[in-house]
């Protein structure tokens, strides 16, 4: 027997099965735990059960010629090149459609076959341009190759016939072209979108000799439904669906695999290179965050990082009205060392901080705070994750004892009910979201909570969801209506909470949420949703079997953030959901690494892996390996730094790769905090909206210029590595190492290695993590450590790390931001599919073409009211301040609420947002802001202040930009 | 210190209590709330609302004073330079 396979273990990464990522072995895998022994050719193996015959013999080393089928997409059978002989059974079957059976003796190799192969691809050249040798998949082409396996030497019925061969290329989409007469129409381009993406966005429209692919109804890409994820072009085996990279630069040559630093799925990819050239990324099937998905900004944003506003060299300038001036980096880090020291002897230890940023990888985060905490010689660090998922840290600790999500996303695939609660999966999260329509089209029910109607909603074949579209700022009463019914209609799971969770706890929380003012009727006035639909969603989630709950920022990003997010865990405990796969709580995390940055130490009170610094013992380990006695008081987290700024008392900051003057609410008071500092260092790859108000610029390096880990949403370690040279000559780990060096704290890492080392000793949860183990399993989901040794994909399948699960009560309290005569709406933020965050990387590409601005979402009705037409500009004010957006009309939202993104800087979404933020750890609420909206003819005061100090600042910077093209900076140590 | 920076202390500090009614009594909540203010709020925020209970009772509620009389002073002490 050639291969034994133990269906449990199945995955494609290497080292635990064979499987080999790069290799397509024809159909998916079957899952069956049941055996079935066959012979192929004579060579015998076993395979589970429901496997086709296609793949058991390309794991028996046998590859049978294939056009159709792909091990992404359920076989189809179309093409007929796969077809073989079986014993005792009459014609040619196509073993990709044909299921193995025991004993099954089957022959893929004989005069008959070869005959019939032969003639099928006879017809597929016929119809097919011959110029191979200028084809941009010349080298990497399916039909190619077969054509060549099946000996394939003459064309009997010449190029004369009918065909397609001059039917026009669809070149609308910017980064790949659609060449209809290279289409031999095998379909696979149309499952992948149906069943890998989840869009529906392309047909087979005709029939026989007239069927072609067809984007829509026979629409341009760019105007059909597509968003344009990729998964077609990579499953067409011609060059009909081919990235325009390719095109331009013809194929790669080398290819290494690596991590998108976008969003928190932490997809993996292949970096296919030529020598240091980035030709394209191709999802990489060895990740098992994405098994082989991608989205639009993975698969092909990554132009911004040769683009041509990538700072190149070290800068300096003595006030934010001088120009900046072409430094070494020697220079650079002497200056801002001599700064920060500076401010220390004249105002104190406290005066000076720094930021880390959920986009730089583990290690990179985990030296910012540790050149805080040891050099700065104070507590004053943290991360944009206080903007984001700082509740998720505080309310999932308080209740679960680990401030991490509780699955895989692979666990979806179990879940039988999927709430998903503040969060836009489609757009925010696509391929996560692809995998979530996938289980929905098996018929798992979806309940939304969220104010807006999001397109999870509108799954194809999805069946109908619960949409519960509440207020903005009623999370906490929705989540205790939703409590409420499941203790009073006796819904709970009474072993779980008994064996599972804290009595005394439970007790108190259930007391509190039996009260009927918790009621779906009670609270109906507050949330705006009828009960009857709250009851109904609760008993679904309650009597699920599985229920899985999913949340984003609609969930933190509010004055109780940490109150719903306890309120979450409530309600997993209450019914049992934690423990096991299919269920959980699992906060969809933004940026790439806002689970790691967390994990890292970023915050001001609590050392890496969440160790509180007022902790005696905890400190003393981290102070005999750092070799320094470290602050017992957690120091300032980000809006107190602007607090203490505007005060006078805080004078320093240095941030990497964050842009908080975009980011932050308040923009103006931001403004007023960046304007305040006497030294401002910021370390970034853009001169962004915070480096407009710096004194230091330091050239950042992407994430293809180093090496390092970023950790995902499942708290899954991933490797980044390497495929070009950072611009600078620094990694970002070099920079803040020299950093510390000139400021007299010694840091001598050679490679980010010794620092995933050095995290590994000191953080309990990381101590079974090496980048040689990374090496071998490929990826790890801490806790990775001596209990499991290779990680832990569910959470608290035993037990809690606090022992028992800790019932919360959460109290609803209105939000102080309500809408009142003058402030009428509710305007409430989000983001969409092709651009990310601050879009300072998204901006600088292709992606724009989807989003080339931020727009205010307006019910009808609201808009009637107020004589608002699509495309007019809009005034919109807020208690703090006042911006202008254009006009969309939608009704995805209720009358009352408003919606936009913040995607440009120019569009000043958080000039309106307010300081208000969440209890306990201070995240903004940018949710919830009560606004007036009117037509206007002109920018705000602050869009034009804006653009005015944008055009000073980049006048200030274009002479250094025009030096350092040429630059040739040399790193130091 | 300045006094927006005042008022936002004192602003977060209501906050903290308001979400923590439910664990009883003034005295309890006040130790709720305490030890939050020990667990998560910088040395120098500490010191700059116990200075204003000092000197500006009236700006706080009842067991806001109570939550700043429960606070360890120690933790409050400013840092050397
Ligand atoms: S790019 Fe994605 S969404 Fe667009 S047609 Fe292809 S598979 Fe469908
Ligand atoms: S475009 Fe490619 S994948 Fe789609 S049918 Fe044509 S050849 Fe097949
Ligand atoms: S942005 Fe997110 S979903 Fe898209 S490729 Fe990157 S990690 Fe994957
Ligand atoms: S590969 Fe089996 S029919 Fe096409």
């Amino acid at each position: 027997m050639l291969h034994y396979y133990d269906p449990s273990t199945q995955s494609y990464e290497p080292g635990k099965t064979g499987l080999n990522p790069d290799f397509d072995y024809g159909t998916p895998a079957s899952v069956s735990e049941t055996l079935v022994s066959m012979s192929i050719d004579g060579r015998a193996i076993t395979v589970p059960e429901g496997t086709s015959v296609l793949r058991a013999a390309a794991l028996a080393g046998i590859n049978i010629p294939k056009l159709c089928a792909s091990d992404n997409l359920e076989a189809f059978g179309s093409c007929r090149l796969c077809a073989v002989e079986i014993e005792g059974r009459r014609g040619y079957p196509a073993s990709c459609t044909t299921p193995v059976a025991e004993g099954m003796a089957v022959t893929t190799q004989t005069g008959k076959l070869a005959k019939l192969r032969r003639n099928i691809m006879e017809l597929y050249i016929s119809d097919h341009p011959l110029d191979c040798l200028t084809c941009p998949a010349n080298g990497n082409c399916e039909l190619q190759d077969v054509a060549g396996v099946v000996g394939l030497r003459e064309v009997r019925y010449g190029f004369d016939g009918e065909n397609h061969l001059d039917a026009e290329t669809d070149d609308s989409n910017p980064y790949f072209s659609f060449d209809p007469s290279k289409c031999i129409v095998c379909s696979r381009c149309v499952r992948a979108c149906e069943e890998v993406q989840g869009t529906f966005a392309l047909t087979i429209e005709g029939r026989g000799f007239d069927s072609v692919v067809s984007a829509g109804q026979g629409e341009a890409f760019m105007d059909s439904e597509c968003v344009s994820c990729g998964a077609c072009v990579q499953a067409c085996p011609t060059s009909t669906l081919m990235e325009k990279s390719v095109i331009d630069a013809g194929q790669p040559e080398h290819s290494v695999v690596t991590t998108c630093a976008y969003c928190g799925v932490g997809c993996s990819f292949k970096a296919e290179m030529k020598g240091d050239q980035l030709v394209r990324m191709v999802p990489y099937k060895g990740g098992e965050a994405n098994q082989g998905h991608s989205c639009v900004k993975g698969r092909f944003a990554f132009g911004y990082a040769t683009h041509d506003d990538r700072i190149k060299e070290p800068m300096i300038r003595d006030s934010i009205n001088d120009p900046w001036k072409v430094v070494s980096w020697e220079e650079a880090l002497a200056f801002s060392a001599d700064k920060i020291k500076g401010i220390q002897a004249r105002y104190g230890r406290e005066s000076v901080g720094g930021i880390t940023s959920s986009r730089c990888t583990n290690e990179e985060t985990y030296l910012v705070q540790k050149l805080v905490r040891a050099a700065f010689g104070n507590n004053n660090t943290d991360t944009c994750a206080r903007v984001c998922h700082s509740p998720t840290g505080y309310g999932l600790k308080t209740t679960l004892g680990e401030s991490a999500g509780t699955q895989t996303f692979e666990s979806v695939m179990k879940a039988d009910t999927i709430v998903v609660i503040g969060a836009n999966p489609t757009d925010a999260h696509p391929v996560f979201g692809s995998l979530m329509r996938r289980r929905l089209r098996q018929g798992a029910k979806l309940i939304v909570i969220d104010p807006r109607r999001i397109d999870i909603l509108e799954t194809p074949h999805g069946g109908e969801g619960i949409h519960l579209p509440l207020r903005p700022g009623t999370n906490v009463a929705m989540v205790n209506a939703l409590a409420h019914v499941i203790v009073t209609e006796g819904l709970e799971d009474q072993e779980f909470i008994s064996h599972r969770c804290d009595s005394d706890a439970y007790d108190t929380w259930r007391r509190f949420i039996a009260e009927e003012r918790h009621s779906p009727e009670a609270m109906e006035a507050i949330t705006g949703v009828p009960a009857d639909k709250v009851r109904e969603a609760a008993r679904l989630y309650a009597q699920a079997g599985n229920g899985a709950i999913y949340y984003g920022l609609g969930v933190t990003e509010h004055s109780q953030g940490s109150t719903m997010v306890m309120g979450i865990a409530n309600l997993a405990m209450a019914t049992g959901n934690i423990g096991r796969e299919g269920g959980g709580v699992n906060p969809l995390r933004g940026q790439n690494n806002v689970q790691g940055s967390c994990d890292m130490g970023s915050f001001p009170h609590e050392l890496p892996g969440y160790q509180h610094v007022n902790d005696a013992a905890v400190r003393a380990r981290f102070q005999a390996v750092w070799g320094v006695p470290l602050d017992d008081e957690p120091g300032l987290r980000i809006p107190n730094m602007f607090d203490a700024a505007i005060a006078g008392t805080f004078k320093g900051l240095y941030v990497q790769g964050e842009d908080i003057a975009q980011s932050d609410p308040n923009t103006q008071h931001v403004e007023a905090a960046l304007k305040s500092l006497d030294c401002l260092i910021v370390q970034d790859i853009f001169l962004n909206e915070t480096a407009k108000f710096a004194h230091v610029l330091l050239p950042g390096s992407t994430f293809l210029e180093k090496n390092g880990t970023f950790t995902n949403a499942e708290r899954r370690i991933n490797r980044v590595r390497k495929v070009m040279e950072p611009i600078a000559g620094m990694e970002d780990w070099q920079v803040t190492m020299a950093l510390s060096n000139a400021l007299g704290y010694p840091m001598a890492y050679s490679h980010p290695s010794e620092i995933m080392d050095e995290i590994a000793q000191l953080t309990p949860t990381f101590t079974g993590v090496s980048y040689d183990k990374l090496e071998q399993l490929g990826s790890i989901q801490w806790p990775c450590n001596d209990a499991s040794p290779e990680g832990t994909p569910t959470m608290h399948t035993v037990d809690f790390p606090i022992g028992k699960g800790q019932f919360a009560v959460t109290e609803y309290l209105a939000t102080e931001e309500r809408a009142s005569r003058k402030f009428p709406l509710l305007l409430t933020t989000g983001r969409i599919l092709s651009q990310y965050n601050v879009g300072a990387q998204t901006r600088r590409t292709d992606n724009s073409e989807w989003h080339a601005e931020d727009v205010l979402e307006i019910h009808p009705s609201d808009a009637e009211l107020r004589g608002i037409h699509d495309g007019d500009w809009l005034g919109i004010s807020s208690r703090v301040g006042q911006t202008v957006l254009r006009a969309q009309i939608s009704d995805r939202m209720m009358p009352g609420v408003v919606y936009t993104t913040f995607h440009h800087p120019g569009s000043g979404a958080n000039v309106i947002t307010t300081d208000n933020s969440d209890w306990a750890t201070n995240c903004p609420e940018y949710k919830v802001t009560a606004v007036q909206v009117e037509v206007v003819t002109q920018p705000s005061e602050w869009q034009r202040n804006f653009q005015q100090f944008d055009q000073r600042q980049q006048a200030l910077l274009e002479p250094a930009m025009q030096g350092t093209d040429q630059a040739d900076a040399q790193p130091v140590r | 210190m300045s006094d927006q920076q005042l008022t936002n202390l004192i602003k977060m500090l209501e906050q903290i209590i308001a979400n923590n009614l439910h664990h009883g009594d003034d005295d309890r909540v006040a130790a709720v709330a305490a030890d939050h203010l020990h667990k998560f709020w910088a040395r120098s925020m500490k010191q700059q609302i116990l200075a204003c209970v000092q000197e500006h009772p009236e700006r706080l509620s009842a067991v806001a004073r109570l939550t700043l009389a429960k606070l360890d002073p120690e933790a409050a002490t400013p840092a050397e330079v």
